[in-house]
């Protein structure tokens, strides 16, 4: 192989100490440390339909006489954005695997944002020091939702044009400025000529970039405190243990950006998702029954629904219904997210670092909470199809109504004694913690059946420990001379690379089971603690913890 | 092969890889296919003369009207005797129990007798479509009974849906029809038990029956509502709605986001966190 390009860019870039540090990078391995990647890689397909949507795509309300190949609408006046998603769907080649691409990744990339927060507050990750990037994640999800809304809103169908309707209503219903605000939002009274090209607007360049930046500002930070890591044997708050950047958490993670691509190329390809060419145009006197958002508005379309009609009246005047499950439900489900990190130091008094995770199990305070807290949203959610409920099982739709309306406050708190007690119950078991011993069994020639216990470990993996023990390695000589400038070992020209060349080298010699070299093998580096460097005014650093209170069992 | 376990997942990737390749070639073909039995259907314009099935009528007029034999009406008043008198009484005229049928016309007996919604097994629910109990013969001739009673009521309709136009029975339809039915016809539930059901299996005359007629809950349109013509596109419309364009793949029922959430999150999701789980760490 020829290096010259690389060393060209590092006599001018210096590009070689910080491409060799990061190579030799440590990540903690898990797949519940994947969940993120899935919403970063659905963004990432988002962004690659959605710009090839953009080159067809038309976002305007005016009209236009429908000529295209679906012969029902021929002939009828649509929007242009509508004819142009029906163009999309019907006359671009790839137009509609692309928007249904597009559509799957959107339902996808929120399901896996969501996914991800439950793996981050259920243990405990979001604790001192990674306060930040829970905020960071919080924006990014509420920025998903609201992207997601305003994508299923430019075609100009019927459900979603619905949609913006409700919206604007939503609008309307804040107190003093309510009226204001939706006639900025829509350029004056609903529909009007403007909204369309705004969301387009809104929906293709503004939250796409903010979210592109606040996801650098989320992978930067998480890269700069180093990933949290699950307890075990080895592991301790002040190191880190895992697999090397190069190969092998390179190869992990781009074989699973191509995984994720790979579903959701299959769900585009093979299963419909929003038909809109059966919708046909918004038109503002006209309504579907049973229309849904997308899912993860699902929520709020619930409370909606489950909402009485009360006229409440503060300050002598009457505050619209719909403002409470539509303003200040979701003003207060994402404060209490973003403040969620403050709420539970305020309760534990636990000032401090962590960078061992909690076993749900053993906080079962913070598990039952989080259960009955999710519990909440999913009822809600499965409010929003009281409709589709009441038809499929043949019940009276007030019935459905009324059942959601008293399960709302009986679900949570079931759902969050229940996983208490499974949490206690689970810590209490002896096998708790241990990892399970795979068992063969056996049958003699008489019929007999027996167990034995067997390593489901690879042979040459045992060999390894035999030879080595089963601690994590440090990183290796050659790795550490090569990886960590501060050795202060001079580096001759050339060198600077030696580490990515013999990487793959190393992967051959696991394979043949050689040696156990870096690349592949879990390794543990010692972490820094931020803060400990001493404080920009003080000189003693980190800031003596507060005596801690309660909660001993946690400890 | 000796491949470190930790390796062997890395080494698949490239076969995930080919997998995600040859999947998505496949989706590209198939909608290239997709767009062009769309186009050729474009072709034949809104004067489609393919017919979805049912009873085409001849001739230009939209919707004709069925003569019925009166050499059936005796057949027909003992099977009404056996299977309807016992609610609606021997001659029609109506008991407690169940209401007066004269005068309500062919189309009205029709549709309820052929939906299988008559004869009712429980009077106290809403009566729904099941199979029909009785034979077209027969059906007629209950029909042709009842209406020889008493003067009056829509004639049985027999739509000529060449004549007809579904681009316009679209825009019909979605302005009086999706408030109850839902855009795409797969029905759904109103208030207090009443459902507005599924359009998918009436037939032709079946459809233009329940606009002319209204039954139970649902409004009747009569002539100064709709011409003749536009029952005709309407119908023509429903009865598309039974076959759509289901361009994409896999239709998921037509309820709308609903079942498409749950697919993304059960499989889309679920099937990359079995994949993550497949190719990350496990507990040490
Ligand atoms: C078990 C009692 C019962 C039997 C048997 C019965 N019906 Fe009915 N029928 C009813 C009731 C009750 C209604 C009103 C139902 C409603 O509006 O949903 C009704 C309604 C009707 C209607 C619609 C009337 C309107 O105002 O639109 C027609 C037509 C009809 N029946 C015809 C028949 C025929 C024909 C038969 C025999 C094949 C029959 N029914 C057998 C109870 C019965
Ligand atoms: C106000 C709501 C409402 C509207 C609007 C409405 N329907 Fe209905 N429709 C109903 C209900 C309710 C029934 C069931 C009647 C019964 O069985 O008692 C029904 C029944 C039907 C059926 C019979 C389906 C079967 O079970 O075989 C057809 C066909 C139908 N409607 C077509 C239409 C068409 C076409 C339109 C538009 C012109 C329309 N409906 C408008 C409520 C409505
Ligand atoms: C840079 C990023 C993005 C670009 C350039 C983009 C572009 C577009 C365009 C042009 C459309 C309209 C065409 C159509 O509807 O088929 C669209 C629709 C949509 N977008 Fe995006 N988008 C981006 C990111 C996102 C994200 C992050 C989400 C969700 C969280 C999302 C969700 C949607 C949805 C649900 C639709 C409706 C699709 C449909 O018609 O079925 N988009 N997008």
């Amino acid at each position: 192989m020829n290096y010259a390009p690389i060393d060209w860019a590092d006599e001018r870039l210096g590009i070689a100490k910080f491409t060799r540090k990061s190579l030799n990078k440590i990540f903690p391995d898990h797949w519940s440390f994947m969940l993120g990647e899935i919403a970063m890689y659905s963004f990432f397909i988002l962004l690659g339909t959605g710009v090839f949507l953009t080159l067809f795509f038309v976002p305007s309300s005016a009209d236009t006489v429908y000529h295209g190949s679906y012969a029902p609408l021929n002939g009828h006046v649509v929007s242009q954005a509508y004819a142009s998603t029906l163009d999309l769907s019907f006359n671009v080649r790839a137009g509609l695997v692309m928007r249904q691409m597009h559509h799957w990744a959107a339902n996808v990339f929120v399901a896996a944002i969501v996914v991800h927060l439950l793996r981050v507050f259920f243990t405990g990750a979001f604790r001192k020091p990674r306060e930040i990037n829970w905020l960071v994640g919080s924006l990014l999800l509420m920025m998903a939702i609201l992207e997601g809304f305003l994508g299923y809103s430019l075609p100009d169908d019927l459900i979603s044009g619905t949609g913006i309707r409700i919206a604007y209503s939503i609008t309307l219903s804040v107190p003093v400025v309510g009226s204001y605000l939706a006639s900025f939002l829509f350029g004056g009274q609903f529909p009007g000529n403007s909204i369309i090209p705004r969301f387009y607007t809104i929906h293709i360049l503004l939250i796409p970039a903010l979210m592109a930046g606040l996801l650098g500002a989320h992978l930067a930070i998480m890269w700069h405190q180093k990933h949290t890591q699950y307890k075990g044997k080895g592991r301790t708050e002040n190191n880190v243990v895992g697999i090397a950047m190069w190969p092998a958490y390179a190869l992990q993670a781009g074989g699973f950006f191509f995984l994720t691509a790979a579903v959701l190329a299959a769900l585009g390809g093979l299963v419909q998702i929003n038909p809109i060419w059966m919708y046909g145009q918004y038109i503002p006197y006209k309504v579907s029954y049973a229309v849904q958002p997308d899912w993860y508005m699902g929520w709020l379309d619930g409370a909606l629904r489950l909402f009485p009609s009360w006229e409440i009246t503060g300050f002598g005047h009457m505050i619209p219904t719909i403002f409470f499950p539509a303003v200040l439900l979701p003003g207060v489900t994402f404060g209490l997210l973003m403040a969620w990190p403050w709420i539970e130091r305020h309760f534990t008094k636990d000032y401090e670092v962590h960078n061992l995770l909690d076993n749900p199990r053993d906080n079962a305070w913070r598990t039952s909470i989080g259960v009955g807290v999710m519990a909440f949203y999913m009822v809600l959610f499965f409010a929003s199809s009281t409709d589709v409920l009441a038809n499929a099982f043949s019940l009276s739709l007030n019935f459905v109504l009324w059942a959601f309306r008293v399960l709302i406050f009986v679900i949570p708190p079931v759902a969050a004694y229940v996983a208490y007690k499974l949490a206690q119950e689970a810590r209490s078991a002896s096998t708790a913690g241990k990892p399970r011993k795979a068992m063969v069994v056996f049958r003699s020639s008489e019929g007999e059946y027996s167990t034995e216990e067997s390593d489901p470990r690879h042979e040459l993996e045992l060999k390894r420990i035999a030879l080595h023990g089963d601690a994590p390695m440090p990183l290796p000589e050659e790795a550490k001379l090569h990886g960590d400038a501060e050795d202060g070992a001079p580096l001759k020209k050339g060198e600077d690379f030696a580490f990515i060349r013999s990487s793959a080298a190393a992967v051959i010699a696991e394979e043949i089971g050689e040696r156990p070299s870096h690349g592949s093998g879990v390794y543990q580096v010692p972490r820094g603690t931020p803060g400990a460097g001493g404080g920009l005014f003080s000189p003693h650093g980190l800031k003596v913890p507060k005596e801690r209170k309660g909660s001993e069992e946690e400890k | 092969m000796k491949i470190h376990k930790k390796l062997g997942r890395h080494l698949l990737v490239p076969v995930a890889l080919g997998i995600g390749a040859s999947v998505s070639g496949v989706a590209l073909f198939s909608h290239g296919a997709g767009a062009s039995t769309t186009s050729g259907s474009a072709s034949s314009g809104s004067t489609n003369s393919v017919t979805y099935g049912g009873t085409a009528g001849s001739g230009n007029a939209p919707i004709t009207y069925l003569k019925l034999d009166p050499s059936t009406i005796g057949l027909g008043k003992t099977l009404f005797v056996e299977n309807c008198s016992s609610c609606h009484g021997d001659t029609a005229e109506g008991t407690s129990r169940a209401p007066n049928l004269q005068g309500l016309g062919a189309a009205t007996i029709d549709f309820w007798v052929s939906t299988g919604r008559m004869p009712l097994a429980d009077p106290t629910i809403q009566a729904t479509s099941k199979p029909a109990r009785f034979s077209r013969q027969q059906t007629l001739a209950i029909d042709a009974y009842v209406s020889s009673l008493a003067q009056g009521g829509p004639a049985i309709p027999i739509v000529n849906l060449g004549a007809a136009s579904i681009s316009a029975g679209e825009g019909l339809f979605s302005t009086n029809c999706a408030a109850c039915h839902t855009i795409t016809g797969v029905g759904d539930a109103l208030a207090d038990s009443i459902y507005a059901p599924s359009l998918y299996p009436a037939t032709p005359t079946q459809i233009a029956e329940a606009i002319r007629t209204g039954p139970g809950n649902m409004p009747r349109f009569g002539t100064g509502n709709f011409s003749d013509q536009q029952v005709a596109d309407i119908t023509k419309y429903v009865q598309y709605l039974q076959h759509p364009n289901n361009a994409g793949g896999i239709g998921l029922g037509h309820v709308g986001p609903v079942t498409e959430g749950f697919v993304g999150i059960l499989i889309g999701l679920g099937s990359l966190m079995i994949a993550g789980y497949w190719i990350g760490g496990r507990a040490h």
